[in-house]
């Protein structure tokens, strides 16, 4: 017995000693990065194209002013420090010395200046600098924004793939920065690694740049990115050790059979400032569910537990409101409609929706605006039969027909993935506003939702630099919101990061792809 | 036209033959009454077996034979037993329409261009061959992701690409057919060319379009399942189809959700395949002292 448990002890400490000598592990300089990219990105320009595609290649190619660490706090990157003054109305940024371009052309601010005016002008997120009125370079290492209200998404909306610092001697040649020949060849970037080919539809490689800003970083010598769209030949390629990395995974059933595999580590961490939420959007302005009493009946009748168990496999999170859970504004204190049948068919009854011969009270149609949410517009279909509503399931041709329908406000309800991109401001205003709706724009307000006192709210929250404030401020909206149920929210996009055990320091962090992996290393 | 009938006969058996070469047959016999059965499960099973194939009556992934449920239950927890039971209706009737569909173009272009010959055949045969070479699969796909995918826009997109095979045959009989002496003494008798097409020279013809149109119902019932395994089934229609694929991204998972579907289109098409063979050999008349 005494000698079991020495045995035991030992073996203990030994394992104890052994994952402490992993977790503390000096990352090794060298190696290259196998990564797989589930979409062939148009091209590699951050400043002038949204979308995680571009992100994870336009954050290696380009630094931005600051980085965000895995608790939601903003990091010095390109910017040393910076200072906020006159209540949020400036915000002075200053730039690391010795940084220089992919070129060896020192990085000025006149360049933070001109890469800022070129994302307002040309990013489709337009509410993250809107109130950024111009930017004044008393010298060349200091940059002062001038804001003409307080504007806290400021911070978000300069880390990540939001704010590259692209080279005003390169794309302030006077050729539109969106077609430009540099986007996708020869980029000029100031991040941790340089482009050395972009074969379209097969590969991005990218190498180590020597002249990084950031001293012995980043680690490894080169990232090759696979483009492979095919899910089954990404699972394949990790599970056969062909790929070492491959992040926004979201298919459950391929999550669940990559989490068998010894070689690879599984996790849904890095995903909360991309925030994707997937939810049952009304039409609130025509048909049966410009009704709330309809649509708190549709919420009712859908079983969130459900849809997270069986067609999420249980991956993915709850989500109640339209702040990702992992975001520090979240609210999970709200009206949840939780699944209750009766009381949903009580509220149509009250509400004057008599049950016809056939034992239904109206029909409605559900579109879904990707292949993925299908299960959900099916489980939909079933869901509502049990209190009376006959729904249609409309297929899509492709997506442009699906946003064609969605935007011109041809729907009742429509199953979608939005995502929040960090700040509520750029992600989750547009969403609910009232002057957001407009037609022929998808992800723009579609439901037609309208409501004064939330756009009072939104406008309020949208300038608040108090934290503590502006947290009570989207409290409240989501409250609100909830009540009002202009969309019903269900659980996050499944997003999971998968890594071979090889590769030391994934992206963690809020942005997940989307940040610098100047601190990714492969080990051995 | 009495007398012409008289001259047909050589060519057409008679009716009793061709049901006693067809029931003499095991395979045709044992086909037919497999298809019967699934008939009239079908149209008659939903009235002994009501569960509505949408609802969602039990856990999703039961595996079969949990609880009473016979065959399980698919992802959503509706049962399995019940979508095949009510699927068997609409992959039949998909299955039938578009036979009939790509029987009625290749019929109608066939016997025109064996018909006329020239350049109305040039024309014509031209135009088969275009269909032909198509992939027929990725051809189907391109029409239903244009017009939605419901049952009306599968049924017309399967026709639509599958017939070819019946407007040759079709063209090859009538060529063979229209020479013979019996058209000409119809001809000469007065009957104008619809007469001769459709009265004297079909009829005659009859034979091997009827055996490649029963052929074309099973290939049709497994195009519908191929549209529905790459997600291109109307959503809001059970058919077996529809089951396969609804369930597919589960395949490894709970593997019955969707081989089971896929037995029962085994096993119908399976047996239209005989019924074809036996009414071949019974229609054929060069088979007949078999």
């Amino acid at each position: 017995m005494k000698k079991h448990f020495l045995k035991t002890l030992l073996l203990t400490a030994t394992l104890i000693f052994t994952s402490l000598g992993v977790s503390f592990a000096e990352p090794k300089k060298g190696g290259t990065l196998i990564a797989a990219v589930g979409n062939n990105p148009r091209h590699l320009n951050p400043a002038v194209q949204s979308g995680i595609v571009t992100g994870f290649p336009g954050a290696q190619l380009f630094a931005t002013p600051i980085r965000y660490d895995n608790n939601w706090e903003p990091q010095p990157y390109l910017a040393e420090s910076w200072e906020i003054s006159d209540g949020g109305k400036t915000v002075k940024l200053n730039l690391v010395k010795d940084a220089v371009f992919h070129d060896g052309v020192p990085i000025k601010s006149s360049d933070v200046k001109f890469s800022l005016e070129t994302i307002k002008k040309h990013h489709p997120f337009k509410t993250m600098f809107a109130p950024v009125v111009s930017v004044e370079t008393p010298d060349e290492h200091t940059a002062v924004l001038k804001l003409s209200s307080p504007h806290p998404a400021l911070m978000l909306a300069m880390s990540s793939q939001l704010m590259a610092i692209i080279p005003e001697h390169v794309y302030g040649d006077g050729q539109d920065p969106k077609t430009h020949p540099q986007n996708s060849e020869n980029v000029v970037g100031s991040g941790p690694f340089k482009l050395v080919e972009f074969k379209s539809g097969e590969h991005i490689i990218l190498e180590r740049f020597d002249d990084f800003f950031i001293d012995g970083r980043p680690y490894l010598d080169k990232m090759v990115l696979k483009i492979i769209r095919d899910p089954a030949t990404r699972t394949i390629g990790l599970e056969n050790g062909e790929i070492d990395f491959y992040a926004f995974e979201n298919v459950p059933t391929n999550i669940n059979r990559l989490k068998k595999n010894a070689n690879l580590n599984v996790t849904p961490d890095g995903y909360a400032a991309i925030g994707p939420i997937d939810w049952l959007a009304f039409n609130t302005k025509s048909g049966k569910t410009a009704d709330v009493n309809v649509r708190r009946a549709i919420a009712y009748a859908i079983d969130r537990n459900f849809i997270l168990k069986a067609i999420m496999l249980g991956v993915a999170d709850e989500a109640r409101t339209g702040i990702h859970p992992g975001s520090p504004y979240y609210e999970p204190d709200v009206e949840a409609y939780d699944i209750d049948i009766d009381k949903a068919n009580k509220i149509l009854d009250d509400a004057g929706y008599k049950k016809g011969s056939d034992g239904m009270r109206f029909g409605l149609n559900v579109d879904f605006g990707w292949p993925g949410l299908r299960p959900n517009a099916e489980y939909t279909k079933a869901a509502l039969k049990k209190i009376g509503i006959d729904v249609t399931v409309r297929q899509s041709a492709d997506f442009p027909t699906w946003a064609q329908t969605v935007s011109n406000h041809n729907f009742d309800l429509t199953w979608d993935t939005v995502f929040n991109w960090g700040d509520p401001v750029i992600g989750v205003h547009r969403t609910y506003q009232t002057s957001n709706i407009k037609k022929g724009v998808i992800w723009s307000n579609t439901q037609q939702y309208s409501n004064p006192k939330v756009d009072a709210i939104m406008e309020k929250a949208g300038v608040e630099n108090n934290m503590d404030k502006r947290k009570a401020l989207y409290s409240e909206l989501q409250k609100m919101l909830a009540n009002d149920l202009p969309v019903y929210w269900t659980n996050t996009l499944p997003y999971h990061t998968i890594y071979s055990n090889k590769v030391g320091n994934p992206p963690m962090g809020i942005w997940a792809t989307s940040s610098p992996m100047d601190m990714t290393y492969i080990k051995e | 036209m009495l007398e012409n009938e008289e001259m047909e006969e050589p060519i057409i058996k008679p009716v009793k033959e061709i049901f006693l070469t067809f029931f003499k047959s095991y395979s045709a016999v044992t086909g037919l009454i497999i298809l019967i059965g699934i008939a009239v499960m079908g149209f008659i099973g939903p009235l002994f077996y009501p569960t509505d194939p949408f609802d969602m009556v039990w856990m999703p992934f039961s595996p079969p034979g949990t609880d009473g449920f016979l065959l399980g239950t698919d992802y959503l927890g509706r049962d399995i037993l019940s979508q095949i039971i009510n699927g068997a209706r609409v992959s039949i009737a998909i299955g039938f329409s578009a036979a009939l569909v790509s029987c009625f173009i290749g019929v109608g272009i066939g016997s025109f261009a064996g018909f006329y010959g020239g350049w109305v055949e040039e024309t014509l045969m031209r135009l088969t061959e275009f269909f032909q070479v198509l992939p027929t699969l990725l051809f189907a796909m391109v029409i239903v992701a244009l017009f939605g995918s419901s049952v009306l826009s599968i049924t017309l997109a399967i026709g639509a690409v599958s017939w070819a095979s019946v407007a040759r045959i079709t063209r090859s009989e009538f060529l063979r057919i229209k020479e013979l002496d019996f058209v000409l003494a119809s001809r000469s008798s007065g009957s104008n060319n619809m007469a001769l097409i459709f009265k004297v020279i079909l009829p005659n013809a009859a034979a091997p379009i009827i055996v490649q149109s029963a052929l074309l119902v099973g290939a049709a019932i497994t195009f519908e399942a191929g549209l529905a395994f790459l997600g291109l089934s109307d959503p809001n229609v059970i058919s077996w189809g529809q089951v396969i694929g609804s369930n597919r991204i589960y395949i490894l998972d709970a593997t019955y959700t969707v081989t089971i579907p896929g037995i029962a289109i085994f096993i119908t098409v399976l047996a239209i395949s005989l019924v074809g063979d036996g009414l071949n050999d019974a229609l054929n008349p060069k088979l007949r002292s078999r």
